[in-house]
């Protein structure tokens, strides 16, 4: 796809998918207070 | 190329907008807590924009690009690290930090390392050291991304594109603060996500197309569409080194973290995370891709770069100026270049100016000195760090790529640790923070420039090293920090329990 190696396209597309995950969680759960 | 008079209009405007937001900033200013953290009164947006435009720097657009051009797929872990270091940075440091200040009163991240380990002298005055030395060595690159560009387009001499920028920039940064600095991030952050988002798939399609691009990349060289290199830089140890450099190394950066000291309400760090790497994950690979189509549209030769020793970093602009043959366009991605490069520009000289200004001067110096006094020894500050920096520019670097990741490696083994061990472990002493500190700044110096001329000490060979430099030095904090710590005595309870330190985010 894309021109490119499966490998690439699962490193950094797995990558990009857990980090929004991470920080998408962190929204979810945060509960800030001055 | 010479510019017309439509693009010299362009930077004009571009100019005395920035201009503009100086003068009605500079009215907000009543105080020195107004000018460095603009009243703790910035709003989600602006904070937002004012992170993505801090982070946004001259190797956000010359040099990510000259790096793909360079090195193809396997640099493309810093389109996903530098992103995600202003939430790291608003997850680890942020939430903590920003509680705290607002109580405790925190100007710069000096004032909570004084406070937490119980050090007004010793600590802050070699944190605001350490603090200038990296910020400097971080402007340098900036500057020389600045006359890159002017140079560029008006065709003008090296030292009279940086006069230009510096005065520029030292105009509104030090008549206007942080109010005019995050303001200014706002536009310039703005036009740099849209400006990027239209030019940047134009030079791709002109290039062929994505797979076009990939195919002939793959044709050159089968490692250049890989995500990593078998062996060396880009392998994955340099990788995983990498990421800790960008993400951490970035996010503890004197002109980042001081951002989160800024805000109104600590509830915007509930979505900025998310929403800042969406955003400017966008932005960073669209910019790679950008220098993956010039090193195709180099082989396939629709142009060819300068004979410069940093010619990859002129790959985009050559890019621009072949994809888009209206010269009215090249004005406007000029401005773009222009914004992001200023854009940290400016934060890095007001955070210069408040370590000399209120660390050093007034909390180690002169104690008493009057607010007044200091405001405008901020101003001075700002002023003469451009000037300073400006000179440092005249001979730029082979390549900005490497000076920038330079002064990020510094900052990664300069404040990561005391800031981390600091706000999560009650274990951390103040001479451990001292020696993780002192150590991490001497040891990444050292091996910075080992690195940067490819000499060997200790036996090891830095131009060959399987980890970017910076992680021995980092290690060497860690060690510093553990080591000393647990020989020396501990801070009172009472001072742990107000800086919130313990495991814990946010209670």
């Amino acid at each position: 796809m894309f021109g490119l190696p499966d490998i690439t396209i699962i490193a950094v597309g797995g990558v990009v998918l857990v980090v929004i995950a991470a920080l998408l969680y962190w929204g979810l759960t945060f509960r800030g207070h001055d | 190329m010479a510019a017309d008079l439509f693009t010299i209009g362009v930077i004009v405007i571009y100019f005395l907008a920035l201009l503009a937001i100086g003068a009605w900033a500079s009215k907000k200013i009543k105080n020195t807590e107004d000018y460095l953290v603009a009243g703790r009164q910035l709003g989600f947006w602006v904070f937002i924009l004012l992170m993505i435009g801090t982070v946004a720097s001259g190797m956000s657009l010359l040099g990510v690009s000259g790096l793909g051009f360079k090195a193809g797929w396997p640099t493309i872990w810093e389109q996903i690290f530098v992103p995600l270091s202003i939430g790291f940075c608003i997850i680890f440091f942020g939430v903590k930090l920003h509680n705290v200040a607002k109580s405790a009163g925190y100007i710069t991240v000096q004032d909570y390392l004084a406070h937490r380990y119980e050090s007004p002298t010793a600590l802050r005055t070699l944190s605001a050291v350490a603090g200038i030395i990296v910020s400097l060595i971080y402007l340098v690159g900036q500057y020389s991304a600045i006359a890159i560009v002017l140079m560029w387009l008006f065709g003008i001499p090296l030292w009279l594109a940086l006069v230009i920028a510096t005065l520029i920039t030292t105009i509104y940064t030090a008549i206007g603060g942080l109010y005019a600095v995050a303001w200014a991030s706002l536009i310039q952050s703005i036009i740099l996500i849209v400006g990027v988002l239209i030019m940047a798939p134009i030079i791709i399609f002109y290039a062929g197309g994505f797979d076009h691009i990939n195919t002939v990349l793959m044709g050159v060289n089968p490692n250049l569409v890989m995500p990593w290199n078998p062996a060396g830089a880009f392998a994955p140890p340099y990788i995983v080194s990498f990421a800790v450099l960008l993400m951490v190394g970035l996010s503890c950066a004197p002109h980042v973290i001081n951002n989160v000291l800024a805000i109104r309400d600590v509830k915007y760090f509930k979505w900025a995370p998310l929403i800042a790497f969406v955003i400017y994950g966008a932005v960073m690979f669209l910019l790679k891709f950008t220098g993956f189509a010039g090193a195709v549209m180099v082989k396939e030769g629709v142009f060819t770069l300068p004979n410069v020793p940093n010619a990859g970093d002129f790959v985009i602009l050559y890019g621009i100026q072949n994809s888009m043959p209206i010269m009215a366009l090249w004005a406007i991605f000029a401005v773009i270049v222009l914004a992001a490069v200023m854009s940290t520009t400016d934060r890095l000289m007001l955070t210069i100016g408040a370590m000399c200004s209120w660390d050093i001067y007034k909390k180690v110096i002169k104690p008493d000195a009057d607010d007044k006094t200091v405001l405008l020894l901020s101003k001075i500050i700002v002023i003469l760090s451009a000037l300073f920096t400006m000179v440092l520019a005249i001979n730029p670097p082979e390549m900005l790529a490497i000076l920038i990741w330079m002064g990020i490696g510094v900052m990664l083994s300069t404040f990561a640790i005391p800031l981390l061990a600091g706000l999560y472990w009650r274990g951390a002493t103040r001479e451990g923070a001292l020696a993780a500190m002192a150590l991490g700044l001497v040891s990444s110096l050292s091996f910075g420039m080992l690195n940067y001329v490819k000499a060997g000490m200790f036996g090891i060979d830095f131009g060959k090293i399987p980890l970017h430099f910076s992680a021995y030095s980092f290690i060497i904090a860690i060690l510093a920090m553990i080591v000393v710590s647990q020989l020396t005595k501990k801070n009172s309870e009472k001072v742990l329990d107000e800086t919130q330190t313990g495991w814990y985010i946010s209670k």
